[in-house]
């Protein structure tokens, strides 16, 4: 299969979740609280990219080897997906529940911690995204690796930002905390090979 | 199952009902587990046979009662506005009768200056209780002439039918001007005490939740605005009322006190 085919199909798959929630929109399937359906859904699948994004190093360098994509390009692929994800879920925030006021949505962001701590996510997402090209990762040389080491940071920001809005059960913030921290320790190490 | 009830002519506002749909499939009783659809799914872990309430404490007459003397009550249908401390809320018909026709059975003293709701506790078959999320079991409490108000109800319905479990059965407490969490499910014990209670909210975040609760769109959440609400099943928000719309009925349970303070 020509690689034009599999960056396709791999990009269609990271795109299902977004598709399965437009097609319930549609059919006017999202449960009782629709906008807290599309928030929490985007929410946590930005979250999910990202831990996915930062797995791929230590997979491939544990388990395995040989990728029938290369390797960055999947990186892209997914670190792209979680912008836009994150994307769609600053939209169903803006239109849905600030009712597409500015001033209503600045206010929040100032004086609510947690939206605050999302949006410096986002916005710190934005560089990446528009450097993920080979064009830019060439003209920025060393630098473009120090750059896109913000996917750390913003990872944990996703995390607290989730964590911060739970009333009581802190359980899955909690886990992908932990799964951030496996994550961060594997990258300290020089992994062996398992296979 | 049915109940026998009567439709009360003097609460039905004039406001769309909420799709029962929506109301049954969207809880939050932690009980049962911390997503909104858990309730629902895990229902049938709530055991409700041969249910009892002991009312106890500061009173003349403490009694155990089952559920057929509390059906016996003249049972009444009345249609609420409902408004959870997330921002959601709903409009819903609950049958019941007035907490106060309960408490009138036991004779509170004059020391009877609190009530507290005790809910089940049940952690070998309750899925929420294996961990300590909040402090088992749920607790809330509302000052007497809160209790005795003629809007508190005791709920052993909604929407024409006998409370699913979902929803708090067999009994729940029902206080339309307050946050939803203050209106306890499957209660097991009523005290009629003198000191303030602590409620289980209050004891996990007392700088979130406090005693009051009373719905205020003026006075936010630590972490939220509550100016506004999204009704189920809908994509907008419109104004929170002050007193989730009861203010003439209830504002003078609180004249004089500063609500940020006693929020």
């Amino acid at each position: 299969m020509p690689l034009a085919a599999k960056l396709f199909i791999f990009s269609l798959v990271c795109a299902l979740p977004g598709i399965d929630l437009g097609w319930k929109l549609l059919q006017d399937n999202l449960g009782a609280n629709p906008v807290e359906t599309l928030e929490h859904t985007t929410g946590d699948w930005t979250i999910y990219f990202l831990l996915l994004t930062l797995s791929i190093s230590p997979v491939q360098q544990l388990f395995v080897p040989k990728w029938p994509i290369p390797m960055h390009l999947i990186r892209r692929i997914l670190g792209l997906s979680a912008f836009v994800y994150a994307l769609l879920h600053l939209a169903v925030y803006f239109i849905f529940d600030m009712g597409l006021d500015i001033d209503a949505a600045v206010e929040d962001i100032a004086t609510r911690p947690f939206i605050m701590i999302g949006m410096t996510a986002l916005t710190l997402l934005i560089p990446l995204a528009i450097t993920s090209t080979q064009g830019w990762q060439k003209r920025l040389k060393r630098r473009w690796q120090q750059l896109h080491k913000l996917i750390y940071p913003i990872t944990f920001l996703g995390i607290l930002h989730y964590a911060l809005l739970v009333k009581a059960d802190l359980f899955m913030p909690l886990l992908y905390l932990l799964l951030f921290g496996i994550l961060m320790l594997l990258r300290q190490f020089k992994l062996p090979r398992l296979r | 199952s049915s109940l026998r009830f009567q439709p009360n002519p003097q609460y039905r506002p004039d406001l769309k009902l909420t799709d029962a749909e929506h109301a049954l499939h969207y809880n939050n009783f932690y009980e049962l587990g911390t997503d909104k659809s858990d309730p629902y799914r895990n229902a049938d872990r709530l055991i409700t046979d041969n249910w009892q309430v002991r009312i106890e404490g500061e009173c003349a007459k403490p009694q155990t009662f089952d559920m057929d003397d509390l059906l016996a009550i003249e049972q009444e249908e009345r249609i609420y506005r409902f408004r959870c401390v997330e921002g959601w809320s709903m409009v819903v018909p609950w049958i019941g009768f007035p907490l106060s026709k309960l408490l009138n059975k036991v004779e509170p003293t004059s020391k009877a200056k609190y009530v507290e709701f005790i809910s089940i506790l049940d952690r070998k078959n309750l899925p929420g209780q294996r961990f300590n999320i909040l402090d088992w079991p749920y607790r809330e409490g509302l000052r007497i002439d809160e209790a005795m108000h003629p809007l508190t109800l005791m709920a052993t319905g909604l929407y024409g039918e006998a409370l699913q479990n979902q929803s708090g059965a067999p009994l729940r407490l029902i206080v339309p001007w307050k946050y939803g969490f203050k209106s306890s499910k499957s209660i097991v014990t009523i005290r009629l005490v003198e000191k303030q209670p602590i409620s289980s909210w209050m004891q996990a975040t007392p700088s979130e939740y406090g005693f009051y609760s009373n719905v205020n769109p003026q006075v936010p959440h630590r972490r939220w605005s509550q100016a506004k609400e999204r009704p189920l099943g809908s994509f907008f928000k419109k104004k929170t009322l002050m007193f989730n719309g009861y203010a003439d009925e209830v504002a003078s349970l609180y004249s004089g006190m500063d609500l940020r303070r006693y929020f």
